[in-house]
């Protein structure tokens, strides 16, 4: 349907009339003006169009009243009406403006970045596209200030972190992703949280939305980092937002894109191992390769463009068997009728995604723990390839090994074959736009998303697998979730000017409604299938241990919003925004909301007369609150009846008293300065927030009749800079070298844990429970978000560790840091990032660099712990290290590494020795490219190849493992790296061409 | 143009209010419709009738196996002398060596009180006023779970269970039972007054509805808990235990009316000792019926690998011995030792014999509790009831053997941990015996009888010193605990010291002694039995 709509649309302006030729030349405006090849001439609404060559002259067909379009980016597109001169020489102007001066803003609304009264910074599509991540968020990191970027260890596929100006919610961190203005629904479909690991399948990361997107259909990405900038967005919107434009259809000729990309990832950063195990992992671990391969055509009239993509993913990852394969289908038209008064949108974006092992971390169904740990004497890892022997008791293969299995350890090769998972992801997402120009400066919109995701999750455990993982016939684990959100938002935005006064203001109203079905069928530990090896739900022992349950979760927010610009001779802006919430999971007497923005921007340069030095000066300042409510089904819980078991016996929550929303407060002031033309610019910004009231479920002693309640307490502060520099150091006609430096600071503060008047009294929050394990993290009056706390040893006034009996000496000299035997020893936070991008080019030759910096924090190898508690692998067990210690009463005597790192290690030991600097600075990317600009007759406009590099090497690194990867994407298992796959280095190519 | 516009426009705005028109209310929205309402829970009385099923199945919980195997297999049953654990847990650093893994702890505590405590007093609320037979079942479900907590930990919320939102007063052990004497006391005479009320038969998962078995049930553990108060306060003691002896419906009698619960699921233990290999024979147990050539070890036990149709246990509090690379090293060996029988290990999980009671009843009679009948007579029954109860023959036999004596102990792995047998009380009655070797005679044998029930068989050799069970090897309680005198209770968990600080430090006063696991309990007193 949509693809008839595109072709008709093509057809239909085809008007023809007298066509001549017309020729000239194009060249830079200014002083040192130079002929610009490689200029994109089009005759408006048609498909016609040429390049510029080599001494920027053009010749094209064209007739009496068209109008010639010149394109070249970093200049003002330049527009010419066909008179009867058949020469048209066209100046053309650098527009440093181009990028940078309109930005997209809240609800899709553009404004000019000089109006903004908030921090927002954006990068293109070209940024994006140099060092191709599977995950395009990954390409934040460093290029953008204050954006904390942590990838999963889940390998491609895998969900991303993003931590906007600190942490502070108990709930979600993440920011809110919008596509073209509409927001998305991001399930991370369940992150691990447990430092042992999940017996029901391994702490396994579900992936998130951006996973599912084709990195090669974003024309944009633009961060609004304060509540100041989202607060039109409501509670989604509370840290922050990341707008996804992506590419509409162009008028003018028909474009194709394709763009090919190869790399090839190493295995690089992991625990130092002795040489036997080394090469047993070197055995183990593949060279991966992923392979990114888009194709995208566009084209349009005047008055109907279209845009189609296509993309894929293969990659086969470093854990041997796993891999993905993601196709991505993008469909967008966009059509105006009725002389522009009505303008409609209507999009269609599929993904499938298949993923087969994704790697999980933690103890269970890890096939890490073997691989590391493998020490059986006078044996190869490889040997145990061959991972099963005939059982002719059973008439079964069994699982092979060269000693008994236990819960945390079998062969790993076992592991990847024989508990085998598989991801099945889906996504679809459809929306459809009209907007109706009633006069000239008000115009009226509506919009409507459906947007749907389906994740299904499979595992087998065959038969032989531990006992303690499966029963004797193996186990069978099935999830489905479907989770789909309708958006439907109408707004008035008028736009008029009063003399010298300038109003825009943006009125409406917004519905959003996201369900959630999930589906969970799990033979169980116990449960147990009828037949041996065969994996379905009518297969599962009718028995009730096994568990078979379905959940529903419902929600629905209902919005009305406004937002003002006033402005004044384009020196004074005023902003003021409004929202109020009606969310369905709040209790109804107090389920309605509201909160305010007021900012102010002065554009100095406008103002004062500066002189030529400097281009542009601007201050801004901004305050807003943000209520949030709280997720679906917490407020009212009800019993929940257990497969083959009744019903749960307890209210898991109660909640004391009245729920009521949560709120950020937040204010933030900043200002941006260009400078010689500008060649050098910055960007400083202050911002503090603080987030009250929160909804804490608190555990109460099991006497009261309940596990826990439900309180609305604390006070969260963050606070930092976040500054931008650009420069661009040298420039001559052939040569320049464009630099980015972003940087930010967050401070963060957990003020108040507990209210005074409060009924419940808090000491402590539990971000990561600490479980049978001695790694936790906890929030504490006083503390910081994502503190770490583990267990430390005790240490004698020289340093020493006091060893007595035997047995490692825990440390009592910290009470006050010190909860249930853990201590504090750090936090997972950065307190300083740092991005320093470049690109130089040299006429076609490119060179571009990321070097990324984060400063601070801490971080804990459990990996390491458990490698050295369970085997003597490590490097430094290995060598003949010795360790002076002393017992309680103060004799020294030494211990051999191994004995030492023997009794301190293990999953349960002395995490303490085990605490690393999380800070490193590493290239995060490199792209040499080279740009085959060819002429006008080639059938290729334009070849781009480059080679590219990410992730290269660490100039800095303490900790064993790479520091931004994480366990989680949530907010559990932050600053702990527990058997996670270990990041890598990769190589590629990548190959553009335009047709 | 105009009018076309207006067209647009109205349509638009049609188009967007569907949006709102569609909307469904909000208030109708958040929940989950896969839960269940308290509407829908009240067909056919599940609101009350579903709540049994919890308690039942969670006095001695059935699933999670892990979660039980934390709140009693690695608790009472190793501490009871009749399990222990081959895979030295934390290297070695766990409750059976008496370095306390708090965390498993938690569910002693966390069990009972989320499955039981909560659910009577829902039941409490809905049926006492209206069906206060159906409230007696419930009083008497919750006493049989709640003492068990307070012998492990003494004080506990009890009375005041529910009392505040926010936190909870503990009771003193002497409070809380009271208490109990007080609901057994009530129940009793509830379910005399309707004992041919049929509305808990579709409920109950021991009796089948027969408020008489309930009776028995009710007088057997109110005389069970007056023995175990004997000591501290005996006219309390032989007040509570008589007021059972001459109840006219009685006490337990048959192996039929003995408490069980016929659960939907597998035996706990099963998964433990079958799948997981986390579990085996006890030294103690070895020594006691191989030394007493017992035929019901055939019932309890199955014979080992590691000696080759022999009976094998492991000696309790074993460290990560010299020669092992890991716990698993370790494991490997010591798996190889006696498992549990699946005699023992069916559905019905055993909480009192028959048996149990004539031994009851024979210490009662031993203190000269009017209505007890005769000391040996109660042994002897025991015994041949305890037989009966594996349909095993030859208990006149057994009964009469004055000869055989627990056996020396020897670990054919590591034989640092052999050891000689700690008693050599015999079987057969001597009532020419002293009051405190009569008391072991009866203690020995209903510790047989009770297998593999560790809780009780734990609190009972806490308070008698009954039957002699081998220390420890390794003892890392840094002093607390004395090897000898072995552990005596368990330290307040960690969620209560978290979540109730307050409550916690008074329970400790009411405890009277340090909170940890060499402080006795109240019924718990120092020194000989008489």
């Amino acid at each position: 349907m949509i693809f008839s709509a595109f072709f008709c649309l093509l057809i239909i302006d085809q008007a023809k009339a007298q066509e001549r030729t017309i020729s000239g030349t194009v060249t830079s405006k200014g002083a040192n003006s130079t002929p610009l090849p490689g200029v994109n001439v089009i005759v408006q609404g048609t498909t016609k169009g040429v390049l510029t060559d080599f001494d920027g002259k053009y010749t094209i067909e064209a007739s009496l009243g068209q109008i010639l379009e010149f394109s070249y980016l970093g200049l003002k597109t330049t527009f010419r009406t066909i008179d009867n001169a058949n020469e048209i020489d066209v100046a053309m102007e650098e527009d440093l403006e181009q990028l940078e001066d309109v930005v997209v803003t809240a609800l899709g609304i553009q404004k000019s970045r000089k109006s903004l009264t908030y921090a927002a910074q954006d990068i293109n599509a070209e940024e994006l596209s140099k060092v191709k991540q599977t995950n395009p968020v990954n390409s934040l990191s460093g290029k953008i200030s204050g954006v904390v970027v942590n990838r999963s260890s889940s390998g491609a596929g895998g969900s991303v972190k993003v931590t906007l100006r600190g942490n502070s919610s108990l709930g979600n961190n993440q920011p809110l992703y919008v596509v073209d203005g509409v927001p998305l629904s991001n399930p991370t479909g369940g992150q691990p949280n447990d430092t042992f690991g999940d017996i029901n399948g391994g702490n396994k990361d579900g992936g998130d939305v951006l996973s599912l997107v084709n990195p090669d259909d974003i024309e944009s990405l633009t961060v609004l980092k304060g509540a100041s900038a989202s607060a039109l967005y409501g509670s989604a919107g509370l840290n922050g937002v990341i707008l996804i434009t992506t590419k509409k259809g162009r008028s003018g000729s028909f474009k194709v894109d394709f763009s090919s990309n190869l790399s090839v990832d190493s295995a690089a950063y992991f625990v130092e191992l002795n040489d036997e195990a080394e090469n047993n992992i070197d055995d183990f671990f593949n060279s991966g390769v992923t392979s990114i391969t888009s194709l995208s055509a566009s084209g349009g009239s005047e008055n109907a463009q279209t845009y189609f993509s296509y993309s894929n993913t293969f990659a086969s990852g470093i854990l041997p068997t796993n891999d993905l394969k993601q196709h991505t289908i993008n469909v967008r038209e966009t059509a105006k009728f009725f002389d522009g008064v009505v303008t409609a949108n209507a999009s269609v974006l599929a993904t499938t995604q298949t993923i087969t092992n994704r790697p999980v971390s933690g103890l269970y169904f890890n096939p890490l723990v073997g691989a590391y740990n493998f020490d059986a004497a006078g044996e190869r890892l490889i040997d145990y390839e061959n991972f099963e022997t005939f059982d002719p008791n059973r008439n079964i293969q069994s699982q092979r090994w060269f000693r008994a299995t236990s819960d945390i350890e079998q062969n790993p090769y076992w592991i990847l074959n024989r508990n085998a998972s598989e991801d099945r992801n889906r996504k679809l997402l459809a929306s459809m736009s009209l907007k109706f120009k009633i006069k000239d400066w008000i115009s009226l919109q509506t919009r409507g998303t459906y947007d749907q995701t389906l994740l299904d999750y499979d595992k087998q455990v065959f038969a032989t697998t531990d006992a303690t993982l499966a029963p004797a016939n193996g186990r069978y684990i099935f999830n489905e979730q479907d989770i789909r959100q309708l958006y439907g938002d109408v707004i008035a935005t008028i736009n008029k000017q009063f003399g010298e006064f300038t109003i825009s203001a943006n009125v409406g109203g917004s519905t959003t409604r996201t369900t959630i079905e999930i589906l969970n069928a799990d033979s169980g530990t116990n449960g147990g299938l009828q037949f041996a090896n065969v994996f379905s739900i009518q297969n599962f022992n009718a028995n009730p241990q096994v568990s078979i349950f379905q959940t529903s979760l419902d929600k629905k927010v209902n919005s009305v919003f406004a937002s003002t610009t006033f402005g004044f001779n384009e020196k004074v802006f005023v902003d003021l925004t409004a929202r109020n919430d009606w969310s369905s999971s709040l209790p109804s007497g107090s389920n309605s909301y509201f909160y305010p923005s007021v900012g102010v921007t002065g554009v100095l340069s406008e103002i004062f007369e500066m002189g030529d030095k400097i281009s542009f000066a601007k201050i801004r300042g901004s305050y807003a609150e943000v209520g949030n409510d709280v997720p679906a089904n917490t407020v009212f819980p009800e019993r929940q009846i257990l497969f083959g078991g009744g019903i749960s016996p307890l209210d898991p929550v109660r909640p004391l008293g009245e729920v009521r929303p949560e709120q950020q407060k937040s204010y933030e002031i900043g200002t941006e300065w260009k400078f010689f033309d500008n060649r050098l610019g910055f960007d400083l910004g202050y911002y503090h927030t603080s987030t009250v009231d929160q909804y804490f479920q608190v555990p109460v002693s099991t006497g009261t009749g309940s596990v826990t309640v439900g309180v609305n307490s604390g006070d969260i502060i963050n606070e930092g800079f976040e500054g931008a520099i650009y420069i661009v150091p040298l420039q001559t006609e052939n040569f320049k070298w464009v630099s980015n430096i972003n940087f930010a600071t967050n401070r963060n503060e957990v003020k108040e844990i507990s209210n005074p008047s409060d009924d419940v009294q808090i000491d402590n929050q539990v971000i990561s429970a600490p479980g049978v394990n001695t790694f936790a993290s906890y929030l504490v009056e006083g503390g910081s978000y994502g503190d770490i706390y583990a267990q430390v040893v005790k240490r004698d006034a020289n340093g020493r560790p006091v060893v007595d009996s035997g047995a490692i000496v825990l440390n009592d000299e910290n009470p006050d840091n010190t909860i249930a035997g853990l201590e504090k020893v750090g936090n997972a936070n950065p307190d300083f990032t740092l991005g320093w991008n470049n690109s130089i080019t040299y006429k076609k030759v490119s060179l571009d660099f990321l070097i990324d910096g984060k400063f601070g924090g801490e971080t804990i190898s459990m990996t390491e712990a458990i490698i050295e508690g369970l085997s003597n692998n490590s490097q430094r067990e290995t060598t003949n290290e010795t360790i002076e210690v002393v017992n309680l009463a103060g004799d020294p005597s030494t211990l051999t590494a191994q004995e030492y790192y023997g009794l301190a290690g293990g999953r349960n030991g002395f995490t303490g020795e085990y605490v690393y600097s999380a800070t490193n600075i590493r290239l995060a990317e490199l792209a040499i490219g080279y740009n085959f600009k060819l002429s006008e007759s080639s059938f290729f406009r334009n070849i781009k190849a480059s080679l590219i590099g990410n992730n290269l090497f660490f100039f800095y690194k303490d900790a064993p493992h790479d520091p931004n990867v994480s366990l989680s994407t949530g907010n559990a298992l932050q600053g702990v790296d527990v058997l996670g796959l270990p990041s890598t280095r990769s190589w590629g190519l990548n190959m553009n061409l335009m047709f | 143009m105009k009018n076309r516009n207006n067209i647009f426009l109205s349509s638009l705005v049609a188009f967007s209010l569907v949006f709102w028109a569609c909307s469904d209310n909000l208030e109708e929205i958040d929940g989950n419709p896969r839960n269940i309402t308290q509407e829908q829970l009240e067909v056919d009385f599940q609101n009350v009738g579903s709540l049994y099923k919890p308690m039942f199945e969670n006095i001695y919980q059935y699933t999670p196996v892990w979660s039980y195997q934390l709140q009693q297999n690695l608790n009472a049953d190793i501490f009871s002398g009749y399990m222990t654990n081959p895979r030295p847990f934390v290297a070695g650093a766990n409750n059976s060596t008496y370095n306390l893994v708090s965390g498993w702890n938690n569910f002693i505590w966390s069990v009972p009180y989320s499955n039981v405590m909560n659910n009577a007093r829902t039941i409490e609320n809905e049926t006492k006023e209206e069906f206060p037979e159906l409230f007696a079942v419930s009083q008497l479900l919750k006493v049989s779970a709640m003492h068990r907590v307070s012998d492990v930990f003494g004080p506990i919320v009890y009375t005041k269970f529910g009392a505040s939102a926010t936190t909870s007063e503990y009771d003193s052990q002497e409070e809380a039972y009271n208490a109990f004497f007080i609901d057994l006391e009530q129940a009793i005479m509830i379910l005399s007054e309707n004992i041919d009320s049929p509305r808990f038969t579709a409920f109950d998962l021991a009796y089948g509805g027969n408020y008489e078995s309930w009776i028995k049930y009710a007088n057997s553990l109110r005389l069970r808990l007056a023995i175990r108060i004997s000591k501290i306060n005996p006219a309390k003691a032989k007040a509570e235990g008589e007021k059972s002896l001459n109840h006219p419906i009685g006490v337990i009698e048959a192996n039929s009316e003995s408490f069980f619960i016929n659960g939907t699921l597998d035996h706990p233990i099963k998964t433990i000792n079958n799948s997981w290999g986390d579990i085996r024979m006890n030294a103690s147990i070895e020594s006691i019926l191989v030394g007493y050539e017992d035929p019901r070890i055939n019932s309890y036990f199955i014979t080992s690998e590691v000696n080759e149709g022999e009976f094998k246990g492991i000696r309790n509090g074993l460290p990560l011995l010299p020669g092992y690379a890991d716990e698993l090293a370790q494991k490997a060996d010591y798996v190889t030792f006696s498992l549990l029988s699946e005699t023992v290990l069916s559905p019905r999980v055993q909480l009192m014999t028959a048996a149990e009671v004539f031994f009851l009843k024979a210490e009662a009679a031993l203190r000269g509790w009017s209505g007890a009948g005769d000391v040996q007579a109660n042994y002897e029954q025991g015994i041949v009831t305890s037989f009966d109860q594996y349909s095993i023959s030859g208990a006149a036999s057994y009964i009469g053997n004055n000869i055989l004596t627990p056996k020396d102990y020897v670990d054919p792995v590591t034989t640092s941990n052999s050891t000689n047998a700690l008693s050599t009380i015999t079987i057969a009655w001597d009532n020419s015996a002293s009051n405190e070797e009569k008391l072991e005679r009866i203690i020995t044998q209903k510790w047989i009888a009770m297998f593999p029930e560790g809780q009780e068989a734990w609190s009972e050799y806490r308070r008698t010193g009954y039957p002699k069970l081998f220390p420890v090897v390794s003892n890392q309680s840094g002093g607390v605990v004395d090897t000898d005198l072995q552990i005596r209770r368990i330290p307040f968990v960690d969620s209560e010291l978290q979540t109730n600080p307050d409550g916690v430090s008074n329970a400790i006063s009411k405890l009277g002694g340090a909170d940890n696991a060499g402080t006795r309990l109240w019924w718990d007193v120092q020194g000989g039995n008489f």
